[in-house]
């Protein structure tokens, strides 16, 4: 603790100890509870880890499950950045409807907007009825339970994640280097590119590896959107533990959640370092 | 010192005001009270408005209710280890079993029921008391399709491409696709045939949704036929959805909701007290109405004309299940349906 006055290590303490009780005690019972063979935690083992990461299709899971929140970290990066820029282009009146706007959907709870996402994409939804009647098709399109159709509807419920630190780090961005590069000749373009997307790449990084966090993880839109045909690691979760009370399985495919979500999120963070590093 | 005007005096008197207000506000005045495990949505609604009165008039029990399906009924169960959160389960009859093998019950005592003699024959025994039935058959849209006749209807055209269907998750899916298997040579414990069955026909299935979000897309039109509950089946109906319950040729299949006391529960008697309630005549009238739609277990209700029955009897014909032999396989099956439905 070099460099911190004993007031202030003190002040972390509440929120240190929550964390060690609510979430290093149960992550370690986690860990302990895969450790066992059978059901009923009895005899010590790692079968369960075996037949877990033995399995083909555990790994096809894995690699859905990564997929899943790559495609939703660029289709909200690609749509999210944009607006972010006509944040950063707007009077202060504006800024606040756009905040406002932004913030709306956490209003709502994720699983109203999960199930809004069934009207909007079903059969006779509204994206079908629209279809149908510019004559685009000629019957409806399958968009739920489709990658597609979840990683569109995931877009809306997780860009907040994406658009609020990108927003407060776009906010605090100095004018004068935008203008200071146009007086230099460069074009509106090159000044995205050069000045503005660098220096709002800590905020576009941290609102992607919250978006990929959180879209990997979010079980009741992955099984309401997706369905049993879509399957994700916490769906398998989802049976492991509260249908066939397999809780040492469950433990396993949690940790191997947990791992891949890690890994995916440092790599976001890898590839942000580098970009960065690339630009000055 | 003060903080907008309070002094610290006047905001300990008001915290000890408040404390006090949330301390006296608990039913102190009722003999006791009970706490169990419920259903959330149709159950713990339905309870709320005809169980915890009566339960409060007849013998002045409270009742507090924490909702939880059936399957974190028992993970709490079992994760408390003999302190349990609830007085009372609520159980469908897989759940059941796995309660049964991991010594979650007290021992049950039906002769502390008034109630009993009213209750057909084997409706309760050494664990617990059934109190309500579920008839299982197919749901679909009568203004859409024909009317299906059997379970294997569902794999054919036109209903297969308007089929919603659910996997081994809950009790109604298990059933329903133990007794497809059924009709193309498996049995309880084998459901080869239907996977055999499933696979040439998956790309045309319409929806192999989430048990929660069925009605959903059943109202939305994303499916038209699925297995159900008559209970589903009326809900629906009472949101004007277009949808008929048919009993398929090999039978529909029932299966009871059981109620049982949770192993080192400290209210005996209020259990009993509370099982009475449910099972009383009174209740099971109330609770057979819409929007409630339960079927009764008790012989002095008058059945309502939409169930697919006459008399309680009747279900004796029904298609049953042995769950101490489907629980073992359930999870192997799980496993197998995750991989021949994903994509």
């Amino acid at each position: 603790m070099r460099g911190l006055r004993p007031a202030e290590w003190q002040l972390a303490l509440p929120l240190a100890l929550a964390y060690a009780a609510f979430f290093l005690v149960p992550l370690l019972l986690l860990i302990a509870v895969s450790a066992f063979d059978d059901e009923t935690l009895t005899t010590a083992g790692f079968a369960q880890w075996r037949k877990f990461l033995g399995d083909p299709f555990t790994w096809k899971v894995i690699v859905d499950t990564v997929k899943l929140g790559g495609l939703t970290v660029a289709a909200t990066a690609l749509i999210g950045y944009p607006v972010a820029l006509v944040y950063l282009g707007a009077s202060a009146r504006w800024q606040r409807v756009i905040l406002f706007v932004v913030i709306l959907p956490l209003l709502t709870s994720v699983v109203v907007r999960t199930f809004a996402w069934i009207v909007i994409l079903g059969r006779e939804g509204v994206i079908n009825q629209t279809v149908l009647w510019l004559g685009l098709a000629p019957a409806p399109l399958r968009l739920l339970q489709t990658e597609h159709g979840l990683v569109l509807a995931l877009t809306q419920i997780e860009m907040p994640l994406l658009l609020l630190p990108l927003l407060s780090v776009m906010s605090r961005l100095d004018p004068n280097l935008r203008d200071a590069s146009a007086g230099l000749g460069a074009s509106k373009w090159r000044t995205l590119f050069r000045v503005t997307l660098p220096l709002s790449l800590p905020g576009l990084v941290a609102g992607c590896m919250l978006v990929f966090a959180s879209s990997t993880t979010a079980f009741i839109s992955q099984f309401v959107i997706g369905g049993n045909r879509l399957v994700y690691l916490p769906l398998l979760i989802w049976q492991q533990s509260l249908v066939v009370y397999n809780w040492p399985l469950a433990s396993a495919a949690a940790l191997t959640l947990l791992v891949s979500v890690g890994v995916g999120v440092a790599a976001i963070a890898a590839l942000g370092r580098r970009t960065r590093a690339e630009a000055f | 010192m003060t903080h907008g005007g309070v002094t610290r005096r006047q905001f300990l008197a008001g915290a000890a005001a408040t404390v006090g207000a949330i301390a006296g506000a608990r039913p102190a005045q009722a003999k006791g009270s009970v706490t169990a495990a419920m259903y959330p949505g149709t159950w713990e609604e339905a309870f709320r408005a005809h169980v915890v009165p009566a339960l409060k008039s007849a013998y002045d029990v409270e009742l507090e209710m924490t909702p939880l399906f059936a399957v974190d009924q028992i993970a709490k169960a079992q994760a408390a280890r003999g302190a349990p959160p609830f007085d009372a389960f609520v159980l469908d009859p897989g759940p059941r079993v796995t309660a049964i093998d991991r010594g979650l019950f007290e021992k049950f005592d039906a002769k502390r029921l008034r109630n009993v003699g009213r209750l057909p024959a084997g409706m309760t025994d050494d664990w617990g008391v059934t109190v309500a039935a579920q008839v299982v058959g197919i749901g679909y849209n009568p203004k859409k399709l024909p009317r299906p006749k059997s379970w294997t209807d569902l794999l054919k055209d036109p209903w297969v491409s308007r089929l919603g269907m659910t996997g081994f998750q809950t009790t109604y899916g298990t059933v329903s696709i133990i007794e497809i298997a059924k009709q193309y040579g498996g049995s309880e414990t084998n459901v080869e045939p239907f996977f055999v069955e499933i696979k040439k026909v998956l790309s045309k299935v319409s929806a192999i949704g989430a048990p929660a979000s069925m009605p959903a897309l059943f109202q939305q039109g994303q499916c038209d036929i699925t297995y159900t509950n008559t209970q589903t089946v009326a809900t629906l109906r009472g949101r004007g959805v277009d949808i008929d319950f048919v009993k398929p040729e090999s039978g529909a299949v029932a299966f009871f909701t059981t109620m049982h006391v949770a192993k080192g529960s400290k209210e005996l008697d209020n259990a009993y007290k509370y099982f009475d309630t449910v099972i009383s005549a009174p209740v099971q009238t109330a609770l057979m109405q819409p929007p409630n739609n339960f079927i009764p277990v008790n012989r002095d209700v008058k059945l309502a004309g939409d169930l697919p029955m006459a008399s309680l009897d009747e279900m004796a014909k029904f298609v049953r299940h042995d769950w101490s032999k489907i629980n073992p396989l359930r999870a192997a099956w799980i496993e197998r349906f995750n991989k021949e439905v994903a994509k």
